[in-house]
């Protein structure tokens, strides 16, 4: 890394173009050391053209890339050197086992990364499946084989796009702890998600793009100072009660959904009163729930997505949050 | 099965200098290594071992075939002498090698080593190790022409030990002289050589249709067609020179050296029109690669 930037990662003025389709518009992107850096953004955002272009596999038609202070042209063969990762899904030689496949990427790498191949696959949970054709390998094996094959290079950063699709909660779980455990050991990791919980729940820094913009970048903490407040599923069994009291109710705002019930916008603290009086007034709470947290509401906002595909959302409309445009809002914060 | 969280980082071992790879992996050369692997892929393959396997055993085959009949393929050359010398029949067998299975030999695997990797999404995979676009490209262009020149070698000793067992009788030349064995021994061996130049033709022609194409069915399938089409093409009057700027052409450069005298002019030209071929395809592949996007980025 540069000692003049201290970045791990640094875009600057990154653009790239698909024919007529903007890929990436002038992005400025830097990852600090030691970090776990989410970057967000709905799908088709550029995630995964920014995260290629890292890794090489894309070309910038503009901009400049570095990865631990040097370009490409002054890194030479050595551009990836310390880093590993993969994008989209992991992808390996079908008709070899998942450890025939780890020893040709280890013979790639050289090195003793050959030496690490039965310890990789046993910490990714594939120690019992590593003679197996990767042909029959699932899609949450696919992406612990896509982890061993990172871990062979002992990276410095980790690039990880969409680490946990098909995983089972327990992968997820297991994953996150990992992921924390290398970030306090000195490793940087850039995590690509659509999933703001998940990113809360890991992260330390996140950069939200939208449609190859950058609609945010800053820490987490920052995010959530600007963040709306979270929306909130309320059932009652006086809705209307409950109405009045909300009009009444400072920092409150209420309205009633088209299923039934109400949906509430407020912060913790109000919210915390309101249901207490409620309950003082005799207004029966039968269900409350957290629908949408306050960095989804932030993070719709600059995307402009009502949700995330395949959920089921229910806000009727004219009651979510308005997003807003995301060349209005003013970001970009230097991440520290 | 779940992933051993904790655990990575006594192994990650990230360094505190600046990024360094695996152990400076570049030590040792990429494009060996690269190609050492290839070969490894390649030797996991069906296709690879059928074709080993008919190289192997496809001469002794045609022996066993010959003697049980009594008519010869008279349209070929050295097909009226396969029942009388056992050099006639390495020569029949490059004589029609050298028109079909030699370019489509090479072909299936050359075809394939590159846009198989497209087929299974695996450069993303492999592009993001310690080695560059460079070295994977020369890598992978060695082993299809070492598998090319492994393949035609095999060729060349099962033909010849094929043709030794039906017998060592000297053979009639093209120019209608007696060859004595030896030295019918060294023209079998110089004549299987002379196609070599082709075949690496068709190898860099299957890469470049491989790399632009991205698809096996086409980088297999393409220089298969011409070939085809190469020999429809000699069937019509061209032009000498147009003969000549025919990669089929060179695949009968070696009847010259059978001739009496012997010439080598046909086959002077064959090296010309193989090594162009050769190096158009290569650099044009080469061109497309060496800037090429890499897969799913949105």
């Amino acid at each position: 890394m540069t000692e003049a930037t201290g970045h791990v990662v640094e875009a600057r003025g990154v653009s790239k173009w698909f024919g007529e389709t903007t890929a990436l518009d002038a992005v400025d992107f830097t990852v600090t050391p030691g970090v776990v850096h989410g970057l967000l953004g709905p799908n088709g955002a550029g995630k995964t053209t920014l995260l290629s272009a890292l890794f090489g596999l894309v070309l910038p038609d503009e901009g400049t890339l570095r990865l631990f202070g040097r370009t490409r042209a002054e890194a030479g063969p050595g551009w990836l050197d310390g880093v590993a990762g993969f994008v989209e899904t992991p992808r390996f030689y079908p008709y070899l086992s998942g450890r025939r496949n780890l020893a040709v990427l280890a013979g790639l790498d050289g090195g003793d990364a050959a030496a690490l191949i039965d310890q990789a696959l046993e910490r990714a949970g594939l120690a019992d499946a590593r003679g197996r054709r990767v042909k029959g390998y699932s899609l949450g094996m696919r992406q612990r084989l896509g982890l061993a094959a990172a871990m062979l290079r002992r990276p410095r950063l980790l690039i990880l796009d969409e680490p946990t699709n098909g995983m089972d909660p327990a992968g997820i779980r297991d994953l996150r702890t990992a992921l924390r455990q290398l970030a306090r050991d000195g490793v940087t990791v850039i995590l690509s998600s659509h999933n703001m919980t998940q990113v809360e729940e890991i992260c330390d820094a996140v950069t939200v793009l939208h449609r190859g913009k950058i609609a945010f970048a800053g820490r987490l903490d920052a995010m959530r100072a600007d963040a709306p407040d979270p929306v909130w599923r309320l059932r009652t069994g006086d809705d209307g009660a409950a109405l009045e009291q909300a009009r009444r109710s400072a920092g409150v705002k209420a309205e009633r959904h088209d299923d039934g019930g109400l949906v509430v916008f407020a912060a913790q603290d109000p919210m915390d009163e309101y249901v207490l009086t409620l309950a003082r007034d005799g207004v029966a709470i039968r269900g409350l729930e957290l629908d949408v947290t306050p960095l989804e509401s932030l993070f719709f906002q600059l995307t402009g997505e009502a949700g995330q595909p395949g959920e089921t959302r229910q806000t009727p409309a004219g009651l979510f949050i308005p997003p807003a445009r995301p060349d209005n809002v003013p970001v970009t914060e230097e991440v520290p | 099965m779940t992933l051993a969280a904790g655990q990575w980082p006594a192994y990650a071992e990230p360094a505190a200098g600046p990024a360094a790879g695996p152990s400076d992996p570049r030590q040792r050369s990429g494009t060996l290594v690269v190609w050492r692997l290839e070969l490894a892929k390649l030797r996991g393959q069906w296709r690879v071992r059928a074709i080993a396997l008919m190289c192997l055993v496809g001469p002794f085959v045609i022996v066993a075939g010959l003697n049980v009949q009594s008519a010869t393929p008279g349209d070929t050359a050295f097909g009226q002498w396969v029942h009388t010398s056992g050099f006639a029949i390495p020569m029949v067998i490059l004589g029609f090698g050298g028109q079909w299975l030699l370019p489509v030999g090479t072909a299936v695997v050359a075809g394939d080593i590159f846009s198989s990797e497209d087929h299974f999404g695996t450069w993303k995979t492999i592009l993001t190790r310690s080695r560059s676009r460079g070295e994977l490209f020369a890598g992978k262009f060695l082993a299809a022409c070492t598998f090319a020149t492994a393949a035609m070698v095999l060729l060349i000793i099962t033909g010849l030990l094929a043709g030794l067992l039906a017998g060592t009788q000297p053979v009639v030349g093209l120019g209608g002289q007696l060859v004595t064995a030896s030295h019918a021994t060294e023209l079998v061996v110089v004549s299987w050589l002379s196609v070599m130049p082709p075949v690496l033709g068709f190898t860099a022609l299957a890469i470049f249709t491989s790399v632009a194409s991205r698809n096996s069915a086409v980088g297999i399938g393409v220089p298969v067609v011409l070939t085809l089409a190469f020999q429809v093409v000699t069937l019509i009057a061209l032009p000498a020179w147009g003969q000549q700027v025919l990669l089929s052409t060179p695949f009968t450069a070696w009847h010259g050296f059978w001739e009496q005298p012997a010439y080598v002019g046909p086959f002077l030209y064959g090296l010309l029109t193989s090594a162009v071929w050769f190096t158009l395809c290569s650099a044009a592949a080469w061109l497309v690669f060496r800037r090429r996007t890499i897969g799913g980025a949105s």
